[in-house]
C-alpha cells in the first residue's frame, strides 16, 4: 500500500487545514447562538425598541466611532458595577439580551472615555448639549467640572455636528442601559431620573 | 510579462503605505496629548484612528506579506509565479481599492467592525483580490517542481484558505440583518482575533521560516516542530475570539472555552520559537550579525514571544480585570503587529529589493541604523504603555477615582507614547530611503540575482 504523505500533496494539506480550523470555527460561531437564545432573543424581558430619531443617533454614533473610546458593557465585576453606578445604587452587569435591538452593537475594546452602557439618564440632555460642543470648556452652568481636572478630558469637540445631529446623539444616549430598570434605593423608591 | 513585476508592485505601494500609517498613529498619540490640534471631523480622533489600523493592516502588512510571498513561492516551489499577468492585476487592483476604503473612512461611511471598518462593496473588491492572490499561490504550488512542501507553504496556504472564510465572517456575515446584538460581537471578535492569528501569523511565520535559514544560511533546527506549530495553531487559533468579551454579557463556557485555547497556544508557539531560536543557534557567528537582515528577524522573534506570552496570561480572568479595555491592549496589539510581523516583512523586503534589481542593497549600515533606532523606540513604546494599562486598571478598581483622574494620572505615559512614536518614524524615513534608493538610486554595485533553478 502506498503510504499517505501529506508534505507531498497540495490537496491533503489545504483539505488537513481547512477541516482542523472548521471544528473551532464551527464551535465559536454557529454553535453559541444555538445553544444560548439570549444571543439574539430577549425572550420575556421587554427591550426598548429604537424611535426613528434614536436611529439617527445610532448611525451619528457609529460614523463618528465612539466606540473607539466608550465600551458600552458593564461586566460582571464590582468595580464595573460601582463606577458606572448611580447615587450609591450599583449598575447591574450587562446581560445579553439587552442588546437585541441593537442593528450594530457598541461594546467596544477600549475605554479611554468612560463606558456608557448604564448613562442613559445619569446626565441632563442640556449637559450633553454643552459637553458635545466643548468637553474641556462647557461653560458657567456646569460648575462642578471645573478645578484642577477641567482640561483634563481628551474627548474631542463635536462642534462640528449639526444641531439636529447633536439632538439625535443625545435622544440615543438617553435610551443606553434601561431595559432593566435599576435605578431605585435600598426602599424601592425611584431615584431622581433627568431624562424620562 | 516580465517576471516578479507583482511583487515588486505590491513592495513598493506597501512601504508607502508603511508611512502613511505611521502618520496616522503619530497623529493619533498628539490628539491624546493635545486634543485640539486638527479639529475638523474628516481628522477626529476615531477616525485618524481607524485609518491608522485600516492602512497598517490592509495597505502595509497584507500587502507587504502578499509581494513577499510573490517572490519566495516560486523560490522554494522551484518554478514560475502561476501567472504574472494575474499578480499584477492584484496590486493594481488592490491599491485601488484600498485607497478607496480609506477615503470611505475619512468621510465617515463606514461599517461597525473593527478593523473591517471599509464599507460593503469595498469589503467585496477585497475579496475578489483575495481571490485572485489565491489562484495564483494554489496556481503556483500545483506547477511546482519539487516534490514536498516546504513549511512555509503549509501557512501560506492555510493563511489563504482560514482568512477566506475569517474575513466573509467579519465583514458579511455581520452585515445581515438578522446577526444582531452579542451575537454579531461574537463573530466580529472572531474576525479581530482571527485576522491577526490567522492572516498575519501565519504569513509572517511563513516568511520568517525562508528568511530565518535562507539569511542565516543553515537548516531548520526541527522539522518535527516545525510540524507541530503548524498543525497545532491551525486548530487552537481559531477558537478564542469570545477572549474579548471575559466578564462581560456572552455565555459563561465560551468565554471559558476561549481562555483555555488561548492558553493553550503557548504550545504551538514555542514551537515556532524554539525552531527560529535553534536554527539562530546553528548558525555561523559571521551571519548572526550581518547586516539589518537577521537583527529584524531576531527581534521579531523576541516580540513575538513576548506578544504570544502576553495573550494566554491577559486571557486569565483575574489578569483580565486589570489589564482589559486598557492601554496595556494598545501595547499588546502594537507589539504583535508593529514588533513582530512588521518587523519580519522588513527583513523580508531587505531581503528581496535588491535581488529584485540585482545588485546589492543601498546601504548596509544604513539599514542598521534604523534597526537600532527602531528597536530602541520601540521597546519604550510597548512598555510606556503596557505601565499605563496597569495603572489605569488598577486605578479604576477604586471608585473614588473619576475617571478623568485616571485619565489625567496618564499624562506622562502618552507624551512618552508620541516621543518614542516619533523615534519609530524617524527610523522609518530611514527605512524608506534605503529601499527607495535600492529600487531607484544610481549607484552600481556588483550584481547579485538569485534566478529560479528549474
Amino acid at each position: 500500500m502506498k503510504k499517505l504523505d501529506v508534505e507531498k500533496s497540495l490537496i491533503l494539506t489545504a483539505i488537513g487545514a481547512f477541516v482542523i480550523f472548521s471544528v473551532g470555527a464551527i464551535m465559536t460561531t454557529v454553535v453559541p447562538p444555538l445553544v444560548d437564545d439570549t444571543l439574539w432573543s430577549a425572550g420575556e424581558h421587554d427591550v426598548h425598541e429604537y424611535t426613528e430619531q434614536e436611529l439617527r443617533g445610532i448611525a451619528v454614533y457609529k460614523s463618528q466611532g465612539c466606540v473607539y473610546c466608550h465600551t458600552q458593557q458593564v461586566r460582571k465585576l464590582a468595580s464595573d458595577q460601582r463606577r458606572y453606578g448611580w447615587r450609591l445604587v450599583e449598575a447591574p452587569p450587562s446581560e445579553s439580551w439587552e442588546y437585541v435591538n441593537d442593528k450594530d452593537h457598541f461594546l467596544g475594546t477600549k475605554r479611554t472615555g468612560p463606558d456608557l452602557a448604564r448613562v442613559g439618564g445619569k446626565y441632563s440632555s442640556e449637559w450633553h448639549w454643552a459637553h458635545f460642543k466643548d468637553p474641556r470648556n462647557m461653560g458657567e452652568k456646569f460648575p462642578d467640572r471645573k478645578g484642577v481636572y477641567e482640561k483634563a478630558s481628551i474627548m474631542p469637540s463635536f462642534a462640528y455636528l449639526s444641531d439636529d445631529e447633536i439632538k439625535d446623539l443625545t435622544a440615543y444616549i438617553q435610551t443606553l442601559g434601561r431595559n432593566i430598570n435599576w435605578r431605585k434605593d435600598a426602599d424601592g423608591n425611584e431615584l431622581n431620573d433627568y431624562e424620562k | 510579462m516580465k517576471q516578479d513585476i507583482a511583487a515588486k508592485t505590491m513592495i513598493i505601494s506597501s512601504v508607502l503605505f508603511f508611512g502613511a500609517a505611521l502618520t496616522m498613529g503619530l497623529l493619533t498619540a498628539l490628539k491624546f496629548i493635545a486634543p485640539t490640534v486638527g479639529e475638523i471631523e474628516y481628522l477626529s480622533l476615531p477616525r485618524v484612528r481607524m485609518v491608522h489600523t485600516n492602512i497598517n493592516l490592509y495597505g502595509w502588512l497584507l500587502q507587504s506579506n502578499m509581494g513577499i510571498l510573490f517572490w519566495i513561492l516560486p523560490r522554494i516551489l522551484h518554478t514560475k509565479l502561476f501567472s504574472e499577468k494575474l499578480g499584477v492585476a492584484t496590486a493594481v487592483i488592490y491599491n485601488l481599492t484600498l485607497i478607496g476604503g480609506i477615503t470611505c473612512i475619512f468621510l465617515g461611511k463606514i461599517q461597525n467592525v473593527e478593523y473591517g471598518e471599509m464599507p460593503l462593496i469595498v469589503d467585496l473588491l477585497v475579496l475578489v483580490c483575495w481571490v485572485m492572490f489565491s489562484i495564483n499561490v494554489f496556481g503556483t504550488v500545483a506547477i511546482r517542481k519539487v516534490k514536498y512542501l516546504y513549511v512555509s507553504v503549509w501557512y501560506t496556504l492555510g493563511a489563504v484558505i482560514w482568512t477566506t472564510f475569517v474575513y466573509i465572517t467579519g465583514n458579511l456575515v455581520t452585515a445581515m440583518p438578522m446577526v444582531t446584538g452579542i451575537n454579531q460581537a461574537n463573530l466580529s471578535w472572531f474576525f479581530v482575533h482571527n485576522a491577526v492569528g490567522l492572516i498575519f501569523t501565519p504569513l509572517g511565520v511563513a516568511i520568517a521560516y525562508y528568511m530565518i535559514p535562507k539569511q542565516l544560511n543553515t537548516p531548520i533546527y526541527s522539522h518535527k516542530l516545525s510540524m507541530i506549530g503548524f498543525w497545532v495553531i491551525s486548530f487552537v487559533y481559531v477558537w478564542t475570539g469570545a477572549h474579548h468579551m471575559i466578564h462581560g454579557p456572552i455565555s459563561h463556557w465560551l468565554q471559558t472555552v476561549s481562555i483555555i485555547f488561548s492558553f493553550s497556544l503557548i504550545i504551538p508557539v514555542m514551537a515556532v520559537i524554539t525552531n527560529f531560536f535553534g536554527t539562530f543557534a546553528n548558525a555561523p557567528r559571521s551571519t548572526r550579525m550581518d547586516g539589518p537582515i537577521p537583527k529584524l528577524l531576531m527581534m521579531g522573534t523576541i516580540y513575538y514571544i513576548f506578544t504570544c506570552l502576553q495573550g494566554p496570561f491577559q486571557a486569565i480572568r483575574a489578569v483580565n480585570e486589570i489589564t482589559s479595555k486598557t492601554d496595556w491592549v494598545v501595547g499588546h496589539a502594537h507589539m504583535a503587529l508593529f514588533g513582530a510581523f512588521s518587523y519580519f516583512a522588513m527583513a523580508g523586503i531587505y531581503y528581496i529589493a535588491p535581488k529584485l534589481m540585482g545588485r546589492d542593497l543601498y546601504s548596509k549600515k544604513l539599514g542598521d541604523l534604523h534597526f537600532w533606532i527602531m528597536t530602541l523606540a520601540s521597546i519604550p513604546f510597548f512598555a510606556v504603555l503596557w505601565i499605563s494599562g496597569v495603572i489605569q486598571g488598577f486605578a479604576w478598581l477604586n471608585p473614588e477615582n473619576t475617571f478623568v483622574q485616571t485619565l489625567a494620572a496618564l499624562k506622562h505615559a502618552h507624551v512618552m507614547r508620541f516621543v518614542t512614536g516619533g523615534g519609530i518614524f524617524i527610523a522609518y524615513t530611514l527605512f524608506l530611503y534605503n529601499i527607495m534608493q535600492t529600487f531607484f538610486g544610481k549607484y552600481s554595485e556588483e550584481a547579485v540575482t538569485e534566478t529560479i533553478s528549474e
